[in-house]
């Protein structure tokens, strides 16, 4: 179970960024910026929960606090109990993280990028082996698995990532946007999958701005506008909420643009 | 201590597959940097040889003034006499290499030679050029007669016994007494030159290496990936460090023995003291050298280390990397000046410490006491520096720069 109690992220502003037009601007006080105010939900296990939100929301700061990588400024989360501030390394033991920005060692091969991590979670090499031989089944990457990763197609590297994200088995996955850049093919196929981690009882954070995969695979949503959470719920009550008839049509209700970007 | 390990191991075998690396780590010190110094030495070799025995081409104005002078300079070997239109077209004679040099004697030389006074006589030639030995040559032939006529003069005053001359024209003579052997005396000259070499080497071992463990994590968004594994950052730091103090070392120490190779077996070709001096650098020194560039490396490691992990990408990290060799060299070239010598204070400036150390090792006149004192603070220098890698490696706004 993720439990995310009242986090808060604040930094200062380094320079002028240049912002997307159709980037979401931050809460900021002065120099400070706020990029997430007081989210606080739960996700049990064997539930996928989407996060979505403009790009600039702050689902990328959420899931980088909830990975350890980031410190939240206040509030805290753990995962089936363990706090991510207090025990950082336990809780990467637990979860799988896997974005469509997380490259690959191009001068390795699949195999090699594999076992790395499964080594870096201390996983012994009787079992990595064994382990490595089950995703490679599980993906069907047989045919590519010994090519250098700067070999691969887009398609295939998501695979390897896939494969690097569960070499441990976590009990928790969270996906950023993982159908980015991916043809119909290859999105498929990680949908697919996340729907078999379901299966498999483990909790899913999946992250996307596609909303035909969040009909599909969410049970919950939670969404952030300017780092606030403004919505939480089911796709469903998303749909009635904003007495929309479609997924989209209720995202831009609920981020108030109406369809129209942010100047 | 495992994880350190797999992280090493990952991060050599990627550097193993890096073809800038590989060049830098054993393509240049082992083929390029020797096959340079051989061609280089062949080249001066050839250069000295050829000045000193190729035919020099000459014009002369006013022999008739002074005919022995002409006639001497026209029996002297390896001269070849050329006419061009006047005095005025010398420069550009030469400057167009139609002659090497061009003698000038005066119509005044008749008259000071009856009064028995002194001659002047005017010598053109190149003297931008470094080994030309135009000017040795044609002033030994002016000499030569100068001597004669010195003799003769010094004949007519009753002068007749060689010694009585030299009482008259040296009346206090110099003798020298340098307490360097040649092994000192050449130590300087080359030892400024080498360690120069060594320090350039364990830098730019490690370059491109760094740029890719840093940086190039960033830029391949598997920095993020790595963040979440379940290791300590220091552990993670620590093995990224270490490859890179492999690369350094391994370029540094493999550039040593290749110069170490070239002067053993060139060493032999060379006649007379040179011989002697290269034959007087023994194994221990080598190693002594090879284990000051061993904390030099972990200086370099870490520094390129902070330098990649800040940097967002490849270019960024290239162009920091280039501003971080000028301050590599500087020091390095500082150590080549003359009258830097190896104290207790220079002992304590990093880089310039082990440039001045290499030299005394390479002139065999090393205080052992300092060098001690520089890999100790060296080594002090590198864990400090590697400290800063880790803190920095921690921070968002170190990894999550935007």
């Amino acid at each position: 179970m993720i439990e995310v109690k009242a986090i808060s992220k604040s930094f200062k502003r380094r320079g002028k960024k240049r912002k997307s037009r159709f980037e979401a601007e931050p809460s900021t006080s002065g120099s400070i910026v706020h990029a997430l105010t007081d989210v606080t939900f739960t996700a049990e296990n064997g539930m996928i929960l989407g996060l979505l939100g403009q790009n600039g929301a702050g689902k990328t700061t959420l899931l980088r606090i909830l990975s350890t990588s980031l410190k939240p400024t206040t509030g805290t989360a753990s995962f089936d109990g363990i706090d991510v501030l207090q025990n950082p390394l336990e809780v990467r033991r637990k979860i799988g993280f896997l974005s469509d920005n997380t490259g690959l060692y191009g001068r390795l091969t699949g195999r090699e990028m594999i076992e790395y991590f499964g080594m870096l979670h201390g996983i012994e090499r009787h079992s990595l082996k064994k382990r490595v031989d089950e995703l490679i089944g599980l993906l069907s990457m047989k045919d590519f698995i010994d090519k250098r990763n700067d070999t691969l197609s887009s398609g295939m590297k998501q695979k390897v990532s896939i494969a690097r994200t569960l070499v441990h088995d976590p009990q928790i996955v969270m996906f950023d946007e993982p159908t980015t850049g991916l043809d119909v093919v290859a999105s498929e196929a990680i949908l697919l999958f996340i729907e078999s981690c379901k299966q498999k009882g483990k909790t899913v954070l999946f992250c996307t701005h596609h909303m035909h995969e969040v009909e599909r695979l969410c049970d919950t949503v939670v969404m952030l506008r300017q780092g606030r959470i403004c919505f939480t719920g089911t796709p469903r009550q998303m749909l009635e909420k904003t007495g929309q008839t479609r997924l989209d049509k209720a995202f831009l209700a609920l981020v108030g643009s109406g369809g129209q970007a942010n100047a | 201590m495992r994880n350190v390990l797999v992280v090493y191991l990952k991060e050599l075998r990627e550097v193993l597959r890096d073809r800038r690396t590989l060049i830098f780590m054993f393509l240049v010190p082992t083929i390029i940097v020797p096959m340079l110094i051989n061609l280089l030495i062949g080249f001066s070799i050839h250069m000295e040889q050829k000045a000193r025995t190729e035919t020099l081409k000459y014009a002369v104005f006013g022999s008739e003034y002074l005919p022995q002078l002409g006639r001497a300079f026209e029996n002297e070997q390896g001269l070849e006499k050329i006419s061009i239109p006047a005095p005025g077209d010398i420069n550009s004679a030469i400057a167009s290499e139609k002659i090497k040099f061009a003698v000038v004697i005066p119509q005044s030389v008749q008259e000071q030679l009856k009064d028995s006074n002194q001659v002047t006589i005017l010598l053109y030639y190149n003297n931008a050029t470094i080994v030309s030995m135009a000017n040795s040559r044609a002033a030994k032939v002016i000499h030569e007669l100068g001597n004669q006529w010195r003799t003769e003069r010094l004949n007519k005053l009753g002068l007749d016994s060689p010694q009585a001359r030299d009482n008259l024209l040296n009346p206090i003579t110099i003798e020298e007494h340098g307490t360097a052997n040649m092994r000192e005396i050449l130590g300087e000259r080359l030892g400024g030159m080498l360690p120069y070499l060594f320090i350039i080497f364990s830098f730019m071992g490690a370059m491109y290496a760094a740029i890719d463990v840093g940086a190039g994590e960033k830029e391949r968004g598997t920095l993020e990936t790595l963040l979440l594994a379940p290791v300590p950052r220091f552990q993670i730091v620590f093995g990224k460090f270490l490859v890179l103090f492999t690369t350094g070392v391994t370029a540094a120490l493999l550039c040593l023995t290749s110069i170490g190779v070239i002067l053993t077996t060139k060493g032999k070709e060379v006649a007379g003291a040179m011989q002697e001096v290269i034959q007087s650098i023994n194994l221990i020194d080598f190693a002594l050298v090879g284990a000051m560039l061993i904390p030099t490396a972990a200086i370099f490691a870490s520094l390129l280390l902070c330098i990649s992990i800040y940097a967002r990408s490849y270019r960024e990290a290239g162009a920091y990397c280039g501003l971080l060799n000028m301050f590599v060299i500087i020091p390095a070239v500082i150590a080549m000046l003359p009258g830097i010598e190896l104290n207790w204070i220079t002992a304590m400036v990093p880089v310039m410490n082990i440039s001045l150390a290499i030299k005394e090792l390479l002139k065999g006149t090393m205080d052992y006491l300092i060098l001690a004192g520089i890999l100790g603070s060296t080594f002090i220098v590198a864990g400090v520096l590697l400290a800063f890698a880790t803190w920095w490696f921690g921070r968002e706004a170190v990894l999550f720069r935007e």
